[in-house]
């Protein structure tokens, strides 16, 4: 099939979709491709695996069907694509990806544009697109989107003796921080190690490269210049990181948070054991579930704080899919992940509080908990869409990024725990990392 | 002259025939070894990245080894993984001997406790690294807690994170999970060891530790050799166990060759430093088989046993 009518058949069926609006996925028309086996690798896991329950319905519709070679997380999904690069047996068609890991791979993906209609494409934000984008070409279809903002145990806030400790010790009203400063006052302030701290933070890997990221960046800082050379071991990159390491001296955090991941981070805050999390918006039914959570109806949620420079942290990113330059059915590959997209379905995953990447999805879910009367996914969904809209960036979308993450991350763990002081970890690190945009032709 | 003309046929085709019947095994052996061993030996002098494939023909002579040879890091973990390697062999060994000890005394249920012995073995690393990670988690982990309800404990202990407590969670993770290795070898070994010289030892008038000392340690040795041949190989090779429960974390504290080595050559996709790095720490697996053999070798001559 030409790419022209591939093209014309997937926007074909989203203009019936945004015609009828509420059109369900059963009365649509995704094209037929009786036979065909379309050979996949997707992204496992508990939050991602409710959407890939819709997938026999796509087969029913098409004909087709659906082989799922890998079911990952994203780390490992990551090698084993790195791996049929190298092998050169990229023999499948579909692949989950990520904002972040998307520049790494070169060519293997095909130009979305080619084969998605702007009419289709036009029900996506602008700004999950941009991000999607890699040298000019859309290589990703945005699934969901994620940012992160602070829940806090309400109660806390709300209890009369915190308040007036609080103001007598600080000289100001204990309310949801405003800033980093005020996260870092807080959270000192909550902390009755070893049964109860202040927050947590996700503590290695890309993670806590992230998170300094976005800190920096709110600190009035920069990872790199303009011309690619490494600044974040600037006096903002020094603030950032003092940060984490103030937290941890305090023993604001658990003890073991250096070795925290999100897992980690969602399940310490559910048990009830942590006042402030900052976190994405994947938790936020979780959090609230009586039968998974201690904290459920007790949770507040405030936009991520201001750093000194004036800016909200926003690092963000989105989970996608994409499509290989080799896939011997793009047709059928188009309307996969336009289907598994589709505003019907992003819902699906909207209910369990990941952010969609359709604007009109925004509408619904929070119209569908306002009618449920469901004020705290109502609020989510609020805040987060601020968020979307006002704080979200990025991290450079270059292809060495991970790499210099894990330059960055092993060095930050260093500063925080004290074996290097912040300045010498962040030199070391802006050395390692110039070293490494050298080797790919950056600098 | 014909029987002179025919008896050389005859001789040459005699000749090849152990080649030809060998030859399966050398073509295994060539294609399943040997060329891939040869393959990353050269990527190993290039500037092989796995997510650009035509990287593999740029030459760069022994520029990555210079850089293994000046990375503080790489020879930290390089020393780091001798000391895993040394305790938990020696762990295992304890243990594995002890237990192996204890199961031939009993006399009923044994066959079910060598059954039960083998549970550990039978998990993947990946799940014994995240049941342990979740154990060992300093917050809402299992120890923490019941040492704190206990009141043991008067603080979290951050048993994943503190310098010497992360190599020994995980040196702990590896031990649990691989001592039933030695302990059926050396069960084995007790097995077949003839009774003659214990009743003999015993007639001289021997107390059971002289007993063990002098006669069943040094008829296990040469097992608890082999036991340690084996795992050798596969602790220096370490990495699932250490990767989920600590990444090689935090600021290096339990970064081993393997973790380090998947690091480089997977996220960064720099396959052809971490063959380099591979190759150096094949020299640490050469120096364990080595001195395992030579031990096995000198522990049979002791028993009166073929080198």
């Amino acid at each position: 099939m030409k790419l022209t009518s591939m093209k014309a058949l997937v926007s074909g069926v989203a203009l019936s979709v945004f015609a009828f609006g509420s059109t369900s996925a059963q009365e649509f028309d995704y094209g037929s491709f009786e036979g065909y086996t379309l050979r996949v690798k997707l992204i496992g896991g508990a939050q991602y695996e409710p959407l890939y329950a819709v997938i026999s319905r796509w087969e029913e519709m098409t004909g087709a069907s659906v082989n799922i070679l890998s079911r990952k997380n994203h780390f490992e999904l990551d090698r084993e694509i790195k791996q049929d690069i190298a092998a050169g047996t990229l023999n499948w068609c579909v692949g989950s990806n990520h904002t972040s890991f998307a520049p790494q791979y070169g060519g293997i993906y095909m130009d979305l544009n080619e084969v998605i209609g702007d009419d289709v494409l036009a029900g996506f934000q602008s700004l999950a697109l941009a991000n999607s984008t890699v040298d000019g070409r859309l290589v990703q279809l945005p699934r969901h989107s994620d940012v992160s903002n602070l829940f806090y145990l309400k109660s806390l806030f709300e209890d009369a003796d915190n308040q007036t400790a609080f103001k007598a010790e600080y000289g100001y009203d204990l309310t949801p921080p405003e800033t980093w400063d005020q996260f870092k006052d807080m959270a000192i302030f909550f902390a009755d190690a070893p049964t109860f701290y202040g927050t947590q933070y996700v503590g290695k890997d890309e993670a806590i490269t992230g998170r300094f990221y976005e800190m920096l960046v709110a600190n009035g800082g920069a990872l790199f210049d303009a011309d690619w050379n490494p600044t974040f071991n600037s006096a903002a990159g020094v603030e950032s990181v003092q940060w984490f390491k103030d937290l941890y001296d305090a023993k604001a955090v658990p003890a073991g948070v250096l070795n925290y991941l999100w897992d980690d981070t969602g399940l310490g805050f559910a048990s009830g054991t942590i006042a402030m999390n900052l976190d994405w918006a994947g938790w936020a039914s979780f959090f609230n579930d009586p039968e998974n959570s201690q904290i459920a109806g007790n949770i507040g949620l405030v936009r991520a704080p201001v750093g000194s420079g004036g800016l909200r942290s926003g690092w963000a990113g989105s989970h996608t899919f994409s499509i290989t330059e080799t896939c011997d059915n793009s047709a059928a590959a188009a309307s996969f992940i336009t289907f598994l997209t589709s505003a019907e379905n992003q819902m699906i995953e909207a209910r369990n509080g990941l952010l969609p990447t359709r604007g009109r999805v925004w509408d619904d879910v929070i119209a569908e908990f306002d009618a449920a009367g469901n004020e705290f996914m109502v609020n989510v969904f609020e805040t987060y869409a601020v968020s979307m809209a006002e704080d979200a960036f990025t991290p450079p979308l270059i292809a060495p990024w991970i790499e210099v993450s894990n330059e960055i991350w092993p060095r930050l763990q260093a500063a925080i725990l004290g074996e290097m002081g912040i300045q010498e970890a962040l030199d070391e690190a802006a050395d390692a990392a110039r070293l490494v945009m050298e080797d790919a032709g950056y600098l | 002259m014909s029987i002179v003309s025919v008896q050389p046929r005859r001789k040459s085709r005699r000749d090849w025939t152990p080649a030809l019947l060998l030859s399966p095994a050398f073509l295994v052996l060539i294609f399943v070894v040997l060329v891939p061993l040869l393959f990353s030996l050269y990527t190993s002098f290039t500037n092989y990245r796995l997510i650009r494939p035509d990287s593999l023909y740029e030459w760069i002579g022994l520029r990555n080894y210079q850089r293994i040879f000046t990375d503080s890091k790489f020879w930290a973990a390089f020393g780091r993984t001798i000391i895993f390697l040394t305790l938990a062999l020696n762990l295992e060994f304890i243990f594995g001997l002890g237990i192996a000890l204890l199961i031939n005394k009993i006399t009923w249920g044994q066959r079910t406790l060598r059954t039960i012995m083998m549970f550990p073995m039978m998990f993947s690393p990946i799940l014994v690294g995240y049941q342990f990670k979740f154990i060992f988690n300093d917050n809402i982990g299992l120890l923490n807690n019941a040492l704190q309800s206990l009141g043991i404990g008067d603080g979290a202990i951050a048993w994943l994170v503190d310098k010497p407590l992360g190599m020994f969670t995980i040196i702990f993770a590896e031990v649990w999970m691989s001592t039933s290795v030695f302990a059926i070898l050396l069960l084995a070994g007790l097995f077949a060891m003839p009774r003659d010289p214990l009743e003999a030892a015993k007639v001289d008038g021997c107390n059971s530790w002289q007993v063990f000392r002098h006669i069943t340690l040094p008829f296990l040795m040469p097992f608890a050799f082999i036991a340690m041949t084996i795992r050798s190989l596969d602790v220096a090779r370490a990495y699932d166990i250490v990767d989920v429960m600590t990444g090689g974390g935090p600021a290096n504290r339990t970064e081993l060759l393997w973790t380090m080595i998947a690091r480089v050559g997977y996220d960064n996709s720099r396959m052809g430093q971490a063959n380099a790095m591979a190759y150096v720490s094949i020299l640490l697996s050469i120096a364990f088989t080595y001195y395992f053999f030579t031990k096995l070798i000198a522990a049979r001559k002791y028993m009166g046993g073929a080198e």
